[in-house]
């Protein structure tokens, strides 16, 4: 798949996104303090990819996004995640490293795949990538794009609280 | 002129050889010869790359060097069942990663009983069968070289997940406590097999995976594999694409240099410092993207010229703000004490080891080693009219810094210059380049950009239109290679992040 002018990460972001990302922000805030009791804690893992997606997520902590300000918070370790976000095509070598992170996440915890990479949308599967991740770990949500810009990101971290709110709900359910 | 103790040149030593492109020859010769050849050049010139490749008598070793003084490259082919009487990274130390991937992808041994490091297959793999040859499929989980550790020291694993938003690399820090006295890196996880890839596609598809090779320096990898592929198909580009294509590399070195700043801010502490910066890289990229349509200028390049031209008019508007605030962003880090403080002497390369190493780019010119593409191998004599390179003496953090801050009022300035003069530039879709179609062949070329990060190289052998053989460059694999040295010279543990914001290379280039 040829990304086109039409994907997020082609779409230049007009001064009228600021507002969009005010009222974004106001709701995410809630709803993470509704859902979680708390903020989400974001782990990232990279699995290949060409280094763009990294510089989108890195740019979700920068003043023109401040993802601090919607109760959303990067962690060093994902024993303390709520959400794993993961770029690339899955990279064999990655397997074990990925699989691990996810494996020492506690529950309910979601992940988000970022950008075409992870989707199989730039590399097959062949002897070095996976082509989709969902060969090592279930994902939750999908973001498109290549790289898919931060409000892209946001959007989908949006979703993922969705997940995490239907996990707790259902959890509560089965008590 | 380059001129070792002996008045050669490369252009001397290359004089009986073959060209089958402007500024690039070829000598081809058996291994013994070689050996003698590269001892004279190891002094006048810089050794850019080596690789294997299938030729139609068995595999071959190529040899590249350059001259950065009058420009051109010398490609010299040799046989690879013939080994070096020495082991080629005695004369040329830049040549032992590749002498360990070669060992580790072929087979090939250096020679001279040398050891070499596995930096691609994890010492878990049973067996040491190379990943190129029939049957060679062994990638597992975990990549390490194997050494050892001792006495009071440590190795402190880092990796090869890291921190938020950083690529996957593992860096094995060896330390006694604050001092670093060594330090491992294993960067191929994220090997993608680029250029494995690349074989029997269309070269519309081989410049889609150089693109994202490196996400940031996709114009930059895609333009030297555009070139390579132009090159072997003797396709001419229209200058006002050229300089449409320079127009974008320089963009793409503005906010490179400036996510370098934002690094660097964070890896000081330097909160104020680091948010300014991110405010002016998320302005270069909307800029980038109100110019060419895409935050990384991806999609852009195709063989023959581009895909689409730039919107001057948005492109003129943004750049007074864009300089102003980035002189101002410079001015205040440089007047910040306790910045310059923690930059200065951390990571520093010797011009020696620089040369020694075959440094490209920022990192090399910090170290004082005058070497810039645009300068001394300008493809087309439209685009860089007037360019002033920049360097450093010191080496340290601090001259990569200013390089970096340099360059960017360069590329500033070119920008400025290209959209303003009146200079012709591809200002609309473009209309298909000619050669389309790209039949023809077997060809070969040779490509090169001065990428945001130094020269990247691509190698390309095309035949009926698709690639039958790629060999990628990229600058970072070339820097990445002095980046173990830089943490090695006197610098402690939280110097680590510094020298890596200064360096600012990708992991994605080195791995491919
Ligand atoms: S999705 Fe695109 S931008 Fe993201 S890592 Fe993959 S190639 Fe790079």
């Amino acid at each position: 798949m040829t990304p086109t002018a039409r994907d997020p990460g082609a779409l230049p972001l007009a001064g009228a996104a600021h507002g969009e990302i005010d009222a974004a922000a106001v709701r995410l805030k809630r709803r993470s303090q509704a859902v979680l009791r708390r903020s989400l804690h974001i782990r990232t893992v990279d699995t290949g990819s060409c280094g763009a997606c990294e510089s989108e997520i890195r740019l979700l902590s920068s003043p023109y996004y401040d993802f601090h300000r919607l109760g959303l918070f990067f962690t060093p370790t994902p024993r303390h995640a709520d959400c794993l976000l993961v770029t690339g095509p899955g990279c064999r070598a990655m397997d074990h490293a990925l699989l691990s992170a996810y494996e020492a996440m506690p529950a309910p915890k979601v992940v988000v795949a970022v950008g075409a990479c992870p989707l199989g949308g730039v590399f097959g599967a062949d002897r070095y990538t996976r082509g989709e991740i969902t060969d090592v770990v279930p994902v939750d949500v999908v973001v498109p794009g290549c790289p898919p810009s931060p409000l892209a990101l946001i959007h989908g971290l949006l979703l993922a609280l969705d997940r995490i709110e239907e996990r707790i709900t259902l959890q509560e359910g089965e008590q | 002129m380059n001129e070792g103790e002996s008045g050669l040149t490369l252009t001397q030593l290359a004089r009986d050889g073959t060209s089958s492109q402007p500024m690039v020859s070829n000598l081809r010769m058996s291994a013994a010869a070689a050996g003698d050849l590269v001892a004279k050049l190891a002094p006048i010139a810089r050794f850019a790359d080596m690789f294997v490749r299938p030729a139609e008598h068995g595999l071959e070793r190529v040899l590249v060097f350059t001259d950065d003084q009058s420009g051109g490259y010398l490609r010299l082919t040799c046989p690879l069942d013939e080994s070096f009487p020495v082991p080629l990274s005695r004369v040329l130390p830049a040549a032992y990663q590749e002498e360990c991937e070669l060992y580790e992808l072929w087979g090939v041994e250096p020679g001279g009983g040398k050891p070499v490091n596995r930096v691609i297959l994890p010492p878990s793999a049973e067996t040491a069968e190379p990943l190129r040859l029939p049957g060679g499929d062994r990638l597992s989980s975990e990549v390490r070289a194997p050494h050892v550790v001792q006495g009071e020291a440590i190795e402190f694993p880092w990796g090869p997940i890291r921190g938020a938003g950083q690529e996957s690399l593992y860096l094995g820090l060896v330390t006694t406590g604050e001092e670093l006295l060594d330090a491992y890196l294993a960067m191929f996880h994220k090997h993608r097999g680029l250029e494995h890839r690349m074989v029997g596609q269309t070269l519309a598809r081989a410049l889609f995976l150089a693109e994202r090779c490196e996400g940031l320096g996709s114009v930059g990898n895609a333009l030297a594999l555009a070139r390579a592929a132009e090159a072997a198909l003797g396709i001419a580009v229209e200058p006002a694409a050229e300089v449409t294509r320079c127009l974008a590399l320089e963009l793409e070195r503005i906010y490179h240099h400036v996510g370098s700043l934002a690094a660097l801010g964070a890896a000081t502490g330097l909160s104020v410092g680091q948010a300014e910066a991110e405010i002016l890289l998320e302005d270069c990229l909307r800029l980038n993207a109100r110019a060419f349509g895409h935050r990384y200028l991806f999609n852009l390049l195709e063989v023959g010229g581009v895909r689409r031209g730039a919107d001057l008019a948005a492109l003129d508007s943004g750049l007074d703000r864009l300089e102003a605030r980035f002189e101002s962003l410079v001015a205040d880090l440089l007047a910040t004490n306790s910045y310059v403080d923690r930059l200065e002497g951390a990571g520093t390369i010797t011009a020696d080891a620089a040369h020694r190493l075959g440094l490209v780019g920022p990192v090399a010119r910090a170290a004082g080693v005058a070497t810039d593409l645009r300068r001394t191998h300008q493809v087309s004599s439209a685009s860089y009219v007037g360019f002033r390179p920049a360097r450093e003496q010191a080496g340290d953090s601090l001259a990569r810094m200013l390089v970096g801050a340099a360059e960017v009022r360069e590329s500033l300035r070119l920008v400025r210059h290209w959209v303003r003069s009146g200079t012709p530039l591809q200002d609309d879709w473009a209309a298909p380049a000619p050669g389309q179609d790209h039949a023809g062949g077997p060809a070969e070329g040779l490509g090169w950009a001065e990428t945001c990060r130094g020269e990247a190289l691509v190698h390309l052998e095309v035949a009926e239109g698709r690639v039958s053989f790629a060999r990628l460059r990229p600058a970072a694999t070339r820097n990445w290679r002095a980046f173990d040295d830089a943490l090695r010279a006197r610098n402690v543990f939280t110097d680590v992040p510094i020298v890596e914001a200064s360096f600012w290379l990708t992991v994605a280039g080195f791995a491919r």
